[in-house]
């Protein structure tokens, strides 16, 4: 018995240890705080696995022999990609975190005290989303493969999330600060757009991909036509409820 | 709890009858002392049509005509009044249509014989049509007669009456000052209205007492809001009032024409075509005038107002003539709208005597524009207080209807405040106002959606709407009686 409670409890101690670290990487704060810098996504191997193999993509595609090119160039063995548990996918989204993470310095705003003409939320957001969009260039010619795997079952869930956080970094970084009911819409609009964008650009054919800010710009254009319809279709609805109850009122009922 | 109530309900009636008894000897001392307000039992704020219209018709009653009436209006009513030999050949840009309701009640309260009448111009005929599709249809009693029997003879033909605002508020005026009575507080703004303070010789904690700008103070038993679309007693009611803008700007100027219209002094006709940025119409003035309402985005009203004369005459002409596509074109023009419309007319066949006739030129100064909106107030009544007119509720003018609301609120009220009169109430309390607030409101509402939704309707370029709407309007075109009810309708109802 004692001899197996210690084994027992050197096992879960080892297991403890293996996980400890991963489990530290992967802690997330429920809060966004600029006085302490937000923690690298992903463990040193994971991301030095990752980053090497991510060099390999533009030739070998999102594979699993850019993944173990990878780790051959950090020094790690072939198997060590079990690192990894979803392969591929793992990659793919190593592409979308760090792109995602860039936003915020890759592209700048000037101040607004600065005396520059003051830019609208609706300006960065194009920017923005441009930038990101820009950012899959390298890799455009075989995102097609990535979007495929991103569409398997298993992974259209992180893949979604992945999109939702995207919107969110958009719209944070913009300088919305929103608190009604236009808070989701905002971001569900800005995803479905991003995501038609996206699939565009894989084929665009333009030099500098003239198009598809084109597709972009109309994409917004739409979204503000219909921003427009939908908010003088509520302020028209309220009118219209309110007026039905001042009717009765003046009828005599008692609401 | 029975024994409860039942003490309850006498002490209350008591202390009632107590203050009643106290007050009653000290009422005519009220005015005596120097800082007590001067005691009214209406004061209307605003000497408009509705605000004038009200008066008159209280101090025409026999059961009203007792009452102590004060008028606050912040202009000189007086130096404003149209001249009775003023020119007929210079019309104001601010024009209304009367409907034979509203010209009936002017009659009742002894208004109408004072009117100047050669500025007053009756028309028999409407004609309407669609831009997009020119689908029209046409508004006269004629063809607007009951299912297989002929049009009854002694039914008046005319649709409705153009008139200058100045005149309509100049003919209440002199009615005002022939029955007398009213104290007039005119260029007297109005400071601020307040709850008055409960003082030893009476409790006015539930008045309206207003500050005006000369020093005085009233308190009034019932405050009429007639002071416009930014009423301050509204706000002083803490009534709100809903709606909407609708990006819009009316262009209004008094025009000369080449003739006095297709069916001579005799047979006037109204015309409004309605183009996709809002509705232009033209009015008929006495002779070869005629008043211009176009309703347009605030972008060309602005680009309308900055052309020169010629150039807004062939805009004007442009507007009921070319498509709305060659309209769009025009305005982008810096100038020379005139050769480029006379090259256009060439090009588009239409029926001269199906519109109306050419614009020869426009009166100097007379071409401005206002914002177009839509409000309504969520009850026309308060404690101490009642709305009429602009104050109550601002409708879009394509069916002429603004002015009209006014004087049915004014005519009433009267009629609310006559029956407190009659049966004792005390006119102020919200009980005495409640059938004042049903009469008018469902109705005013009506109106209001109707204006609102034909404005929608018509703003729609292409598409299914455009042929529905169309299809719509040549069915009521062709069902006489249908017809007559709606023309029924916007003369008034009866």
């Amino acid at each position: 018995m004692a001899s197996t409670r210690v084994a027992n409890s050197s096992f879960r101690a080892v297991r403890a240890a293996s996980i400890r670290p991963a489990a530290a990487w992967r802690q997330q704060c429920l809060y966004h705080s600029y006085d302490y810098a937000q923690p690298p996504p992903f463990p040193p191997a994971e991301a030095a696995i990752l980053s090497a193999a991510y060099s390999h993509v533009p030739n070998h595609g999102f594979t699993i022999d850019t993944l173990k090119l990878g780790a051959r160039d950090t020094g790690y063995l072939d198997v060590s990609t079990n690192l990894l548990p979803r392969g591929v996918f793992d990659l793919i989204n190593y592409h979308l975190v760090t792109q995602r993470l860039a936003l915020q310095n890759s592209v700048q705003f000037p101040d607004d005290g600065a005396a520059t003409k003051k830019m609208g939320v609706g300006a960065k957001v194009r920017t923005l989303t441009l930038a990101r969009l820009r950012a899959n260039k390298p890799v455009i010619h075989r995102w097609q493969e990535a979007l495929a795997i991103m569409a398997q079952p298993t992974y259209v869930a992180p893949s979604v999330a992945e999109l939702a956080k995207l919107a969110d970094e958009i719209w944070f970084l913009s300088g919305d600060q929103s608190v009604d009911s236009s808070w989701y819409t905002k971001r569900a609009t800005l995803s479905a757009i991003y995501s038609s964008t996206e699939v565009f650009m894989t084929q665009d054919k333009s030099a500098n991909f003239v198009e598809t800010e084109q597709f972009l710009d109309n994409r917004l254009e739409d979204l503000t036509k219909i921003g427009g319809f939908l908010g003088g279709l509520g302020e028209w609805l309220n009118y219209t409820g309110h007026s039905a109850i001042n009717v009765l009122r003046s009828k005599g009922a008692r609401i | 709890m029975p024994p409860r109530l039942s003490l309850g309900a006498p002490r209350t009636l008591s202390s009632l009858s107590a203050n009643w008894v106290r007050i009653r000897p000290h009422r005519r001392f009220a005015s005596s002392s120097a800082d007590a307000p001067e005691v009214y039992d209406v004061v209307c704020v605003g000497g408009g049509p509705a605000g004038l219209s009200l008066l008159a018709g209280l101090k025409a009653s026999p059961i009203t005509s007792g009452l102590k009436v004060a008028l606050i209006e912040g202009q000189d009513l007086h130096k404003n009044r149209l001249q009775k030999d003023a020119s007929l050949e210079s019309f104001s840009n601010r024009c209304s249509s009367l409907t034979p309701a509203s010209v009936r009640n002017l009659q009742e309260i002894g208004a109408w014989p004072h009117v100047n009448t050669p500025r007053v111009q009756p028309y028999q005929e409407m004609q309407v049509w669609d831009g997009v599709t020119d689908v029209r249809i046409s508004f006269d009693w004629n063809t607007a007669k009951p299912l297989l029997s002929p049009r009854n003879p002694s039914q008046p033909t005319t649709v409705a009456y153009m008139i200058e605002n100045v005149n309509t508020t100049s003919m209440l005026l002199s009615r005002l000052e022939e029955l007398g009575g009213v104290d007039f507080y005119t260029s007297t703004k109005v400071n601020s209205i307040d709850l008055g303070a409960d003082t030893e010789k009476m409790d006015f904690s539930s008045w309206p007492t207003l500050t005006l700008s000369n020093g005085k103070t009233l308190a009034a038993r019932l405050l009429v809001g007639a002071d416009g679309a930014n009423s301050p007693v509204r706000t002083f009611a803490g009534i709100e009032s809903r709606g909407f803008d609708y990006g819009r700007h009316g262009v209004v100027a008094s025009l000369k024409i080449e003739g006095q219209g297709w069916g001579g002094p005799d047979h006037k006709i109204a015309y409004q075509r309605f183009l996709p940025t809002g509705p232009i119409a033209m009015l008929p003035l006495p002779g070869n005038l005629s008043t211009l309402v176009w309703s347009t985005t605030p972008e060309r009203a602005a680009k309308l107002k900055a052309l020169s004369p010629d150039d807004f005459v062939a805009m004007v002409n442009a507007g009921f003539r070319l498509s709305p596509t060659d309209l769009e074109y025009l305005h982008t023009l810096p100038s020379g709208q005139a050769d480029e419309v006379a090259w256009r007319e060439k090009h588009t066949p239409v029926d001269n005597r199906a519109i109306p006739m050419r614009v020869t030129s426009v009166q100097a100064g007379t071409v401005a524009s206002f914002p177009l909106r839509m409000r309504h107030a969520d009850t026309y009544t308060g404690e101490r207080v009642a709305l009429v007119g602009d104050a109550a509720h601002t409708i879009h003018p394509l069916a002429g209807q603004g002015l009209n609301q006014g004087q049915g609120d004014a005519a009433a009220l009267v009629r609310t405040i006559s029956y407190a009169v009659q049966t004792g109430q005390d006119i102020g309390s919200t009980l005495a106002l409640e059938s004042y607030n049903s009469e008018r409101y469902a109705e005013n509402n009506a109106m209001l959606g109707v204006c609102d939704k034909l404005q929608r309707l018509y703003s729609v370029e292409s598409g299914p709407l455009v042929a529905l709407r169309s299809l719509g309007l040549r069915a009521v075109d062709a069902m006489g009686p249908l017809k007559g009810f709606f023309m029924s309708k916007a003369a008034g109802g009866t």
